[in-house]
């Protein structure tokens, strides 16, 4: 009877469908595109060549190709025709500047190669906020955008500078005849040499005025602050003191204010008695709250009573705010958050944040510091930080006079705010009315293309400056290659304006030379110039040149606003409807400036992993109540339903909904920066422009119309896993643990029982062991405890090995090329405990394990190549192209690679590459890949080979480097002193999570991590002995 | 043969000695040594019977007091700022081009170099001068003439065998058979055994192999590539007739990565004085009437020099001289020059060959990795000399127990090392 079993390929066709039946007559499912292969039929049917002449001129071709390919190129060697002092071809000159795009704030070093920059590194030696972020990091590439804006733009035409500079004089001098304003709309300008070019504007032309506007504005914040201390800044948080951080909303380790707070940050958690306790409230899951000890939901609507009902209990004052009712379980939080707050100890030395842009909420959490005792000691009121000086009010205002015709000339520098400002703020229509618009810009954007006249600006590589970040650091900007294109500072067309000389360079000297001359030091130029920074007693009303006074009202308890008014003005505020709409930035596209930065693009979210995209965050519970999708396809990949979002009236109308394990229920995220026009090629039409829905300067709205969508979005993203499954892979226990057990009890050693007993892993093996005694043997330690996840040292990693950019279509196909990636692990709700407990059975626990928690705790894992001196990679390779080193890495050999990718098979950590294209010169990648234009080829590291198709590529621990390091110290006749020789991510990490060096090296710190208790290898148990470590991740919990 | 020897020494001492004694009078210096930094530090822009960039300094003591010497020598553009009327003259003279300043040369070395300015170069003795230094007679290389002479002495062996047979073939009444008939039956004896004809085969089959794959090995090969350069540049007469160092031009080899192709700035730090217009014909008439070479004249072209004038060009659109790259190695290859310069203490001759004599120059190594790697295998690394392998040199000394340190024993044949 055998013979009479009939076996079916799917359902379908044992539904014997009549799709099925078509398909099994077919070998094929889909139509095999054979004509749009070969072109078109009826040409090729006309066709006189013969199969014959075909295989004729094939055949001739194919040998005159390889006859041809025997012939080596001319390759032509140039030097200069009079070689600048400085520079020598093959080393690299490296120069101190500061990075400043009204968002992020940095002291770097900028390496330089014959003249071209090619990689930022933090400045380390700075005063202050010598760190890079993933922006910063990727910034080198922003000046190589083929997409810049190259001439000066007339009336739509291209220019000449002293025509565009001249009719503009014209155009102002007419304005002001006219009796209409002259406006200037900038972002943050903290440059003090700017402000007082502007003053001479200001001089020349009576009705100029300088209007400044942050897209993430914290504008009520400043006006608390000015009206608190008369000066318009933030206060320095000093967190680095801090013994419990309670954050509502403040996503401060990304972006925020400017402060570099996460170098602080992980100074105040190192693990020990003394180690901080991070509270964070939150709506989305940000960056910041997935580094807290504890982190709790809430809604935007409920931020307010929280607040309040925090205060009243950390509060002895005669003042109880009435506090309308809050749910059960943030009661009970906010009464377990002020109990910490007011444990002796941390008397003083806690510090309590808000984000947003709302002074009444400021207000209350300044009355919490208050109570604390915090101000003057973790929250420093009188150092004030001015990298925010927005002001919403202005901006407002002057739309207002725009739209009534008032305004003769609006001048935009740093600024876009036909991208920025939301619809129903209606800027184009208000710009429309304004006769001449001038817009200094390095693009030719969303703004730029509907002003009279764009002008291209120079990038801050190009660019002369400086820079008053807070009180006390004077910092400088200088250029470090001559103008790619033919741009103008806006400072020189200022200085034009104004009637004066207009070399900016002559300008910034002598205003340096008299304000140090005014405050009485002296401080050679060109050392400040080598150094990035100067510490100077100068304060803001000597560089900002205007009186302000000083109101100590820090010291009574008279806060700006009357605490009852605050809480009336928040109840009114709160109306809570069924979902609630939290705009934040993300740690690679920010604001949005860098948006065609392929670089940025290409970095996953630190939290969702998804590239090359912006998407709404919701819940599971409510994805489920609005029947959306969410589900990985046959690929691997996922697809997601699409909603449309309303904000007051105003929709977008397909935004793709992704479910984010610990977003709060009853709210949606949206990240701003993306859906941009008119920039580039790899940043056109990107995502969605969220900043579209806001309605206001604030980026929290209370009542949104969510609805499902027809259509499926395509996400693409780098990891799908989403738990540990119970494994050891980030290792993480408890701070009380920590300190009270033994390491065995929390940091295991995976044993094995032999015939000569129990032996460790890495005691057993089938290899030989290599020398590692003789010469270096480089190691690496990454601390989970102060990885914030932020992706800095992934950009870092891009730009210093010529990482390729492989796009979305690829990266969606798991084909992303990151040597460094950064794994992000949600707990779940589901362990072995609860599972015994529950008397649950294994395979329904390991089911159950696989989902993240409703509150998961977040671990992340910077993954790159292990180094393990027993590889698995390397046995399993054919040709040998993998081989080990005697210094206790794992060499890759492109040129020797034949491409079987054996290795990557066999690697357990999944941390090798395979090039599936030629990504530099296929067409395919041609609006992706940087390095396919002559520009974006100008920033490769010429000491690291561009692979090819074909062959694998892993970390090879930044060779080039150690190689570097090596032989400067042969050359100089001279050991390697411990913490010269850094890798890429190890130098961007501001955190310093990752510690670099030899362990043969008796004084290296490297050594010291390694005997601590905290080390283990990541999946020790499998013998590989990896040069690379973990420290266990302490929840202080 | 120690007879001579002893000869020849006491020969060399007493001529020594006479030459001493000779100049014992007016010496202020030691001439060997005086040479040795005149050619380091000077020989680029002074001769002793020529000028070249600066004045011919044979006689210059006579013409200059010692102190004199020392003020210009040490720091001239700070003597001339002191106003000495002599030193203002010369430096005009030489149409302003300043002569560096050698504040690292101490008095004495001064005295040395003027010294050799005095003595000149040591004249060559003859008789038994040239018996000393007539490098020793190389073992003559006979295997050749043994060769021929034995296939002569084959040869007429088989022509007495084979005459003999013939004659006793002739004598038992047989026809004689001549050489053809032999090979034939050679080959037909050959053709009939299979085991012959596999073996030639496959030998043959070897043979063509063989040279398939030199062939094809040799592709991308550059060995002996001698390109037409823009400028007849020779080599020959800078490093080889007139001494310049290699580092002269190619400064950045001791640091970087790339040895460099000097700018042309460099040319004209000798060009500017050197124009090539003096050169002669065999004949003795002026090679370019007075003119500047025409090679000499591109580097002008390129920087805007104005000959007439001995100045330069101002606002001249300058251009870079195009040469073409003799020495390519893959971008897949890490080569760094400081690493073999300054830590291996190579000789620029030991990868690029004898540069002094090429009058165009050409790849003269392979430069392949074969080759790369059997020069690692055979390189002592001077360890003992460089702190940075302080620590180590121990440890490698307890793993070889005594055996050359060469560059591959401290990693130098790991594929990292060289390719990333």
């Amino acid at each position: 009877m055998a013979e009479n079993k009939k076996f079916w390929t799917s359902f379908e066709e044992l539904g014997n469908t009549p799709i099925a039946q078509k398909m099994a007559n077919k070998e094929f499912a889909e139509e095999i595109p054979n004509e749009d292969f070969l072109g078109d039929a009826e040409t090729l049917e006309n066709t006189s060549t013969s199969r014959r002449d075909f295989l004729k001129f094939m055949g001739f071709s194919t040998a005159a190709a390889t006859v041809a390919a025997c012939e080596s190129p001319v390759v032509k060697s140039i030097p200069y025709v009079v070689k600048p002092e400085e520079i020598t071809p093959g080393m690299p000159n490296y120069y101190a500047t500061t990075y400043f795009d009204g968002n992020d704030y940095a002291s770097v070093l900028v390496k330089t190669r014959e003249g071209r920059p090619i990689k930022i590194e933090p400045n380390k030696e700075a005063h202050f906020n010598g760190g890079t972020n993933a922006r910063v990091q990727a910034s080198v590439l922003s000046l190589y955008d083929s997409a810049r804006l190259k001439e000066p733009m007339m009336d739509g035409a291209e220019s000449d500078w002293n025509t565009v500079v001249d009719s503009l004089r014209t155009e102002l001098e007419n304005s002001e005849n006219s009796e209409k304003d002259i406006a200037l709309l900038t972002n943050t300008i903290i440059s003090p040499s700017t402000r007082s070019i502007l003053n001479k504007l200001q001089t020349k032309y009576t009705r100029f005025k300088h209007v400044t506007y942050d897209e993430f504005s914290v504008s009520h914040k400043l006006d608390y602050y000015e009206k608190a201390t008369g000066v318009r800044g933030i206060p320095h948080y000093r967190i680095d003191k801090a013994k419990v951080i309670v954050s509502f909303g403040a996503d401060f380790l990304n972006g925020w204010t400017g402060q570099n707070i996460d170098s602080d940050y992980a100074k105040s958690r190192k693990p020990g008695p003394d180690m901080s306790r991070h509270i964070q409230i939150e709506t989305n899951m940000s960056l910041t709250g997935s580094n807290a000890d504890r982190r709790i939901k809430a809604k935007p609507s409920e931020m307010g009573s929280a607040l309040a009902y925090l205060f009243n209990k950390v509060s002895n004052s005669s003042v109880t705010i009435p506090v309308a009712d809050l749910r059960a379980d943030l009661k009970m939080a906010m009464d377990d958050t002020a109990a910490e707050l007011l444990e002796g100890k941390n008397k003083g030395n806690s510090v309590v944040f808000v984000g947003g842009n709302d002074a009444h909420l400021e207000n209350i959490a300044f009355a919490i510091n208050f109570a604390l005792g915090n101000i003057s000691n973790t929250v420093a009121l009188g150092d004030t930080v001015f990298m925010r000086q927005g002001n919403d009010t202005d901006v407002v205002n002057l739309l207002a006079e725009m739209k009534a015709g008032k305004v003769g000339v609006l001048m935009m520098q740093g600024v876009n705010p036909s991208y920025t400002l939301g619809d129903k703020m209606e800027f184009d229509e208000a710009l429309a009315k304004v006769p001449v618009s001038v817009c200094f810009s390095e693009k030719l954007d969303e703004t730029a293309s509907q002003c009279k006249y764009a002008l291209p600006t120079h990038h801050y590589l190009e660019s002369w400056g400086d820079a008053l970040p807070k009180v006390g650091i004077y910092a400088l900007t200088q250029p470090v290659i001559k103008p790619l294109f033919n741009t103008r500072q806006p400072q020189e067309i200022y200085l034009s304006l104004a009637g004066e000389d207009n070399n900016y360079y002559n300008f910034l000297r002598a205003y340096y030379d008299r304000k140090t001359a005014e405050v009485g030091i002296s401080h050679a130029w060109n050392k400040v110039l080598h150094d990035g920074t100067l510490e100077i007693p100068l304060t803001a009303e000597d560089l900002w040149e205007k009186e302000v006074m000083f109101v100590n009202s820090h010291e009574t308890e008279e806060f700006v606003y009357d605490l009852l008014t605050s809480a009336d003005a928040l109840k009114n505020e709160a109306i809570g409807g069924k979902f609630e709409l939290a705009i934040y930035q993300k740690a690679g596209i920010g604001t949005g400036t860098m948006a065609n930065n392929p670089h940025l693009q290409e970095l996953p979210d630190p939290i969702s992993k998804v590239s090359w995209d912006n998407y709404v965050t919701v819940s599971a519970a409510d994805a489920l109540d609005l029947g959306l999708i969410y589900e990985p396809q046959s690929n691997g990949a996922i697809n997601g339903s699409y909603v449309s979002i309303s904000v007051d009236g105003v929709t977008i109308d397909k935004v793709p909904a992704m479910i984010q394990p610990g977003q709060t229920i009853g709210t949606v995220g949206l990240a701003a920066g993306y859906g941009r026009k008119g920039i580039g090629k790899a940043g056109d039409g990107v995502g969605v422009n969220a900043y579209k829905l806001m309605s206001d300067f604030s980026r929290t709205y209370q009542d949104i119309t969510l609805t499902k969508v027809d259509g499926e979005h395509e996400f693409a993203m780098t990891q799908l896993g989403r738990t540990m499954m119970g494994r050891k892979i980030v290792n993480t226990t408890t701070l009380d643990k920590y300190l009270n057990e033994d390491s065995e009890q929390w940091n295991e050693t995976p044993m094995f029982h032999t015939h000569e007993g129990h032996k460790e892993a890495n005691e057993i093996s089938l290899w030989e062991e290599h020398d590692h005694e003789t010469g270096h043997m480089w190691n690496m330690s990454i601390d989970l405890n102060s990885c914030t996840g932020c992706g800095a040292c992934v950009v870092a990693c891009h730009v210093e090995n010529n990482v390729p950019v492989v796009g979305k279509a690829e990266i969606r196909m798991f084909r992303d090329m990151h040597w460094l990636r950064i794994d992000r692990y949600y707990s779940s709700d589901m362990n072995d405990e609860v599972a015994e407990e529950s008397g649950i059975g294994v395979i329904e626990k390991f089911r159950k394990m696989e989902d993240p928690g409703t509150s998961p705790e977040v671990y992340f894992q910077p993954v790159m190549c292990q180094h393990c001196n027993h590889a698995p990679c390397e046995t399993v390779c054919p040709v040998a192209a993998t081989t080990h080193s005697s210094e206790g890495l794992n060499h890759m050999t492109y040129n020797r690679c034949i491409g079987t990718r054996y290795c990557a098979n066999n690697c357990p950590y999944k941390v090798r590459r395979f090039n599936w294209f030629n990504y530099n010169g296929n067409d395919d990648f041609a609006d992706v890949n940087p390095a396919q234009d002559d520009y974006g080829r100008m920033v490769l590291n010429p000491d690291v080979v561009v692979r090819s198709r074909g062959v694998m590529e892993k970390c090879s621990l930044c060779i080039q480097r150690i190689q570097y390091g090596k032989l400067e110290a042969k050359k100089e006749g001279r050991a390697i002193p411990d913490g010269e020789v850094q890798t890429a991510c190890a130098q961007a990490c501001s955190t310093n999570s990752f510690v670099f060096g030899d362990v043969n090296d008796t004084s290296s710190q490297v050594l010291k991590e390694k005997g601590d208790k905290r080390a283990y290898h990541l999946l020790e148990e499998i013998g590989t002995q990896p040069s690379v470590f973990y420290q266990t991740k302490i929840k202080n919990a | 043969m120690i007879y001579s020897k002893k000869v020849v020494t006491a020969l060399l001492l007493a001529l020594f000695t006479i030459s001493s004694l000779g100049s014992q009078a007016q010496s202020i210096g030691d001439a060997k040594n005086g040479r040795k930094l005149f050619k380091s530090n000077c020989g680029a822009c002074h001769k002793l019977d020529k000028k070249v960039v600066g004045p011919a300094l044979a006689g210059v003591t006579e013409r200059r007091t010692s102190e004199w010497l020392l003020s210009w020598i040490k720091d001239n553009a700070a003597f001339r700022a002191s106003g000495d009327a002599d030193a203002i003259a010369i430096y005009e003279e030489y149409g302003g081009s300043a002569m560096n300043a050698f504040p690292f040369l101490s008095d004495q070395d001064i005295n040395d170099i003027l010294q050799y300015t005095i003595d000149g170069d040591p004249v060559v003795v003859p008789q038994g001068g040239t018996v000393a230094t007539a490098p020793a007679a190389e073992p003559a290389d006979y295997s050749l003439q043994i060769l021929l002479t034995l296939g002569v002495l084959f040869a007429l062996l088989l022509a007495i065998l084979m005459k003999m047979r013939n004659t006793l073939k002739i004598v038992k009444g047989e026809d004689p058979e001549t050489l053809i008939d032999d090979l034939k039956g050679i080959w037909g004896a050959f053709a009939r055994n299979k085991f012959m004809v596999t073996i030639a085969t496959i030998t043959v089959g070897v043979f063509f192999l063989a040279e398939l794959y030199f062939f094809l090995m040799g592709i991308g090969m550059e060995q002996n590539y001698q390109p037409v350069q823009p400028i007849a540049f020779s080599h020959k007469i800078h490093a080889g007739e007139n001494k310049v160092d290699c580092n002269y031009c190619h400064s950045t080899a001791r640091n970087s990565k790339h040895s460099g192709i000097p700018s042309t700035n460099v040319c004209m730090n000798c060009h500017m004085m050197i124009d090539g217009s003096e050169i002669t014909t065999d004949a003795g008439q002026l090679k370019y009437d007075g003119e500047p070479s025409p090679e000499i004249a591109k580097i002008y072209a390129s920087i805007g020099w104005d000959v007439d004038e001995k100045k330069y060009i101002e606002g001249f659109e300058q251009k870079p001289i195009k040469w073409v790259r003799i020495h390519n190695l893959p971008d897949l290859a890490y080569f760094n020059h400081a690493q073999h310069v300054t830590v291996g203490k190579q000789k620029c001759k030991t990868c690029h060959g004898p540069v002094e004599e090429m009058d165009e120059l050409y790849q003269y190594s392979e430069l392949t990795m074969g080759w790369c790697i059997n020069c690692h295998r055979e390189t002592k690394v001077d360890i003992e000399n460089n702190a940075y392998y302080e620590g180590v040199h121990d440890k490698l000394e307890e793993k070889y127990h005594g055996e050359d340190i060469t560059v591959d024993k401290i990693g130098g044949l790991e594929c990292g090392k060289c390719h990333y």
